[in-house]
């Protein structure tokens, strides 16, 4: 590229600076490779190796592209690199295993988030609810875009919808902070009767579903018909009106300190003295009078135990691995994982996501948090506030745990397919860096790459794992020409190829 | 001027009409009046041939033994000993307003008297679907879809009614709109319809210098094939963006002073009247209200739920109030929950989830001012599963009679298929 006018678009890229860290085997596609876009070619240079392995089956790269997409919030090259190294199932079982991962580049970011470690009398005591909720929505962004846990904070979305508790709602803005840490991340690749037991005793769910104001007299049917329809069996199987107060008659008593307890405030506790102490039964299981506590226990096992549960779950499980329309044949694959594992939630998506389920899997829509961590990943900006972000969450309709009921927000294309705008908007807004809070450095992201077509072929490479389609592709290098480009269009085409129909499916 | 086009809501000029009248050659090229909204002079409006519909749905079930209570069953009090709209007669500072000598509005809802008085509000209690799940989920799904868990539909009953007419205005580029950010079931199926949290800034961001080339692109990237299942919505959101900029919602002035509350729900019953006297060719506008899931701490007479009570008899009464003045286009409004609650209050100063419930009907041509009900009584065997207020009227009668008499519906059995309405009469032209 010459050394145009003032505004040219090499202006703000340094010649001098070296190139990204290219790890070898960036490009995985095929397709990238046979379109040969000018100037990606040196970089092609160096990922011959992982080329010729992949080259025995058909197009083994294009799968292995979709499982990155599946199991993260983004395929950026380097992760693209790493599956190439280790391959379908090596690359699966790495993210499988998350616990092995170093989440080293999240160690400063949240250390300034000092809420997400509190109690909750500590919490309490800051008196800053507006703090604390900010502080989770905050983690859950920098997670999303920069753990190296993808498929474990994939999980944790799954999970926190499953177990939704909206956090605007009154005395629930502490306690998200808590069952976050230590019930939906504890057991997000665990064991779903581990997930149900810490769920049934988390007071955000206790406080949210009020069962916290249920007693022996005129129980509470609110967390009774959610444990059975929404978190365990589904609707229309099988259960009726009598199980559901039966139900509620057991979970009688479970209950959370009220905030004047002193250091136990908000803490869950069984006080007998509200449970009924009579026998019920339940699906028809009979659990004896006099069991206490051990009623409630009981009765998550004997949902954890019932086969409505193995299928709602790994039927819903399926759906967000492999889409909405995930076949039933393939729903009939993984409910047994779930039966004959005990509910390990690993085994299931190990199944779900079988190469030969994953091949005929459609493309999902990216929810809007989706879209949002994906676009934060390809473009690498650095985050020093999430305010913004969090508007632009909102405006898309997807604020983190602020679903005002308790089924979580929709995993379907017909929910989020009607609100285009804000995606636009947002990427409008990210690319020309007005995103206030998220700095875009081009001399970074665009390094080497001199002329359109350079720049192009690094927007395939970052945003799209080389897979852009052609038409997109020249829509959005047109909009560039003519040589040499401006900033604002420069910037202006970071955020249409944000806005793309191809981005906002994975 | 203003009261020769009927368009003195709009006394300023719309943003983009105002950078656009900045510049010497766009302002010559104007021959409309600024203020005008440039649709109307624009389209050929054939609404007065129809009613707009706003569909109002209550998230959440409802209480309506607390919005419009029973208050000459005895039975009431004694389901309700804490939680129940005292007397009209009784000495409680805040007491039910008598209605028939039957029923009583809440006085939360007050503000909905005049329309009531007026003969142009309708409620029809002990209302609700033929379906008995407890479910919020399946309830509102079915009543949405206006199907049953064996014919289970996708697309909703207002969406297939937007598909089965023609369009009012045939250059419409929206038909239906929801005020919210994404489209209730009830819409699902309707062309040219989108969800709108904000009706007032449905615009592009990015340069405003490239907004018109960067428009461009949009519609080059999801045109054809390329958009795949976001074509159509692409399509329709760009068209949408610029007919929403020729309409000044932040300058609206309502009709017969009429003040909106400030509450979202105020701001969406505000500009749905604003777009309806915009007269773009919108056929039906849904609005969701959340909140009424009350298991706890209801707050019948002066809590959380009378608040919300407030909240949505102010926007409707504000509503009702605006569409009165002169020749604004008419409307047939619903209001409606997916059941209503437990008859006896549960051990937290809630309700659990119950059957029958209150629908409210409002408009010009509504037979009102009375309550519409074959009460079933709420003595221990006159509820449902001696639990509930049972439903002696489908809520599909309501509707039926509703898009067949105001909205032009020759057919309904694409509405609700396999149904047949009973004729309540709840209209009067």
């Amino acid at each position: 590229m010459t050394d145009a006018a003032n505004d040219s678009a090499s202006a703000l890229l340094d010649p001098g600076a070296s190139p990204r860290r290219e790890a070898p085997g960036v490009r995985l596609s095929r397709r990238a490779w046979l379109r040969g876009f000018a100037g990606a070619g040196a970089a092609h240079a160096a990922c011959g190796a992982a080329h010729a392995t992949a080259s025995a089956d058909p197009d083994p790269s294009s799968l292995l592209l979709k499982l990155v997409r599946r199991v993260t919030y983004h395929p950026t090259p380097e992760e693209l690199a790493l599956a190439a190294q280790l391959g379908y199932d090596g690359y699966l079982e790495r993210q499988l295993n998350h616990l092995a991962l170093s989440d080293a580049a999240l160690t400063a970011p949240l250390a300034r988030l000092t809420t997400l470690g509190m109690t909750y009398a500590q919490l309490l005591a800051i008196n800053n609810s507006g703090q604390v909720r900010n502080e989770l929505t905050e983690a859950l962004i920098l997670r999303a875009q920069l753990s190296s846990r993808q498929l474990f904070e994939r999980m944790v979305e799954f999970w926190t919808d499953h177990f939704s508790v909206d956090f605007t709602s009154g005395d629930c803005s502490l306690h998200k902070t808590i069952d976050d840490r230590d019930v939906i991340r504890p057991h997000a690749l665990g064991t779903f009767p581990a997930l149900l037991q810490a769920s049934t005793r988390s007071p955000a769910m206790l406080v949210f579903l009020d069962n916290v104001s249920s007693n022996r007299i005129r129980p509470n049917e609110n967390y009774a018909r959610e444990l059975l329809e929404l978190h365990t069996m589904g609707v229309n199987s099988g259960y009726t009106q009598t199980d559901v107060q039966e139900v509620a008659r057991c979970f009688t008593g479970w209950r959370v300190r009220p905030d004047s307890s002193g250091p136990t405030a908000g803490q869950f506790y069984f006080d007998a003295a509200a449970h009924d102490e009579g026998q019920k039964v339940v699906l028809g299981n009979v659990i004896p009078a006099n069991g206490g506590m051990a009623d409630g226990v009981r009765v998550a096992q004997i949902l954890a135990e019932h086969p409505a549960t193995a299928a709602f779950i790994a039927g819903k499980l399926t759906r967000w691995l492999l889409g909405e329309h995930a076949s039933a044949s393939v729903v009939r694959d993984v409910a047994p994982v779930y039966t004959s594992t005990s509910g390990d939630i690993k085994a299931m998506v190990r199944r779900a996501l079988r190469p030969e389920h994953l091949h005929d899997a459609s493309p999902k829509l990216k929810r809007p948090f989706h879209l949002c961590a994906s676009a934060l990943r390809a473009v690498g900006g650095v985050i020093t506030s999430t305010s913004r972000l969090r508007t632009e969450l909102r405006l898309a309709g997807h604020s983190p745990y602020s679903w005002k009921t308790p089924d979580g927000y929709p995993d379907t294309f017909e929910h989020w397919s009607g609100l285009v705008q804000p995606r636009w908007n947002f990427a409008a807004t990210l690319g020309n860096q007005s995103l206030t809070g998220v700095t875009l450095d081009f001399s970074v992201f665009f390094a080497g790459a001199a002329g359109v077509d350079a720049m192009m072929a690094r927007l395939n490479e970052r945003l799209f794992g080389g897979e852009m389609s052609p038409d997109e592709f020249e829509h959005v290098r047109q909009y560039m020409l003519p040589e040499p480009t401006t900033t604002s269009k420069l910037r202006d085409a970071v955020g249409l190829a944000l806005s793309t129909p191809s981005f906002q499916w994975f | 001027m203003h009261q020769r086009t009927g368009c003195a809501e709009y006394d300023m000029l719309s943003r983009r009409r105002f950078l656009a009248a900045s510049s010497g050659a766009a302002l010559a090229a104007a021959s409309a009046p600024a203020w005008l909204p440039r649709v109307a002079l624009a389209r050929d409006y054939r609404g007065a041939q129809r009613d707009v519909l706003i569909s109002i749905y209550l998230r959440g079930a409802s209480d309506g033994l607390s919005l419009v209570p029973p208050h000459a069953d005895a039975n009431y009090y004694s389901l309700r000993p804490t939680l129940n709209v005292p007397r009209p007669g009784s000495n409680a500072p805040s007491r039910a307003i008598d209605l028939d000598g039957f029923f009583g509005l809440a006085p939360a809802m007050a503000p909905l008297l005049p329309a009531y008085q007026d003969g142009n509000l309708l409620i029809v209690h002990a209302c609700g679907s033929t379906d008995t799940t407890r479910s919020h989920f399946e309830a509102q799904r079915l009543m949405e879809t206006a199907s049953s868990t064996a014919t289970a539909s996708t697309t909703g009953w207002l969406g297939r009614h937007i598909q089965s007419v023609q369009p009012m205005d045939p250059g419409a580029l929206l038909r239906a709109v929801a005020i919210d950010s994404a489209l209730p079931q009830t819409l699902i199926g309707a062309p040219r319809t989108l969800p709108i949290p904000d009706l007032d800034a449905f615009g592009l961001s990015g340069y405003s210098q490239s907004s018109d080339q960067r428009e461009a692109v949009l519609r080059q990237l999801y045109g054809g094939s390329g958009g795949g299942r976001l074509a159509a919505v692409a399509s329709d959101t760009l068209s949408t963006i610029d007919l929403l900029d020729t309409i000044n919602f932040a300058g609206y002035v309502p009709g017969n002073a009429a003040v909106y509350p400030g509450s979202s729900f105020g701001v969406a019953m505000r500009s749905a009247a604003a777009l309806i006297k915009a007269r773009v060719g919108v056929e039906a506008i849904a609005i969701d209200v959340e909140g009424w899931d009350t298991h706890s701490n209801q707050g019948t007479t002066g809590g959380f739920l009378a608040s919300l009570m407030t909240t949505l008899a102010q926007g409707l009464a504000a509503f009702y109030t605006d569409m009165g003045a002169g020749a604004a286009p008419s409307y047939t409004l619903v209001c409606m929950s997916e059941f209503g609650r437990r008859a006896a209050e549960n051990g937290s100063a809630g309700t659990d989830h119950g059957r029958g419930n209150a629908m409210f009907v409002m408009g010009g041509c509504v037979r009102g001012g009375r309550v519409l009900a074959d009460w079933p009584g709420l003595a221990p065997e006159q509820l449902y599963e001696r639990l509930d207020l049972d439903v002696t009227i489908d809520y599909r009668d309501i509707l039926a009679e509703i898009l067949s008499t105001r909205l032009g519906n020759q057919n309904l059995q694409s509405v609700f298929p396999g149904f047949t309405p009973t004729t309540r009469s709840i209209l009067s032209c």
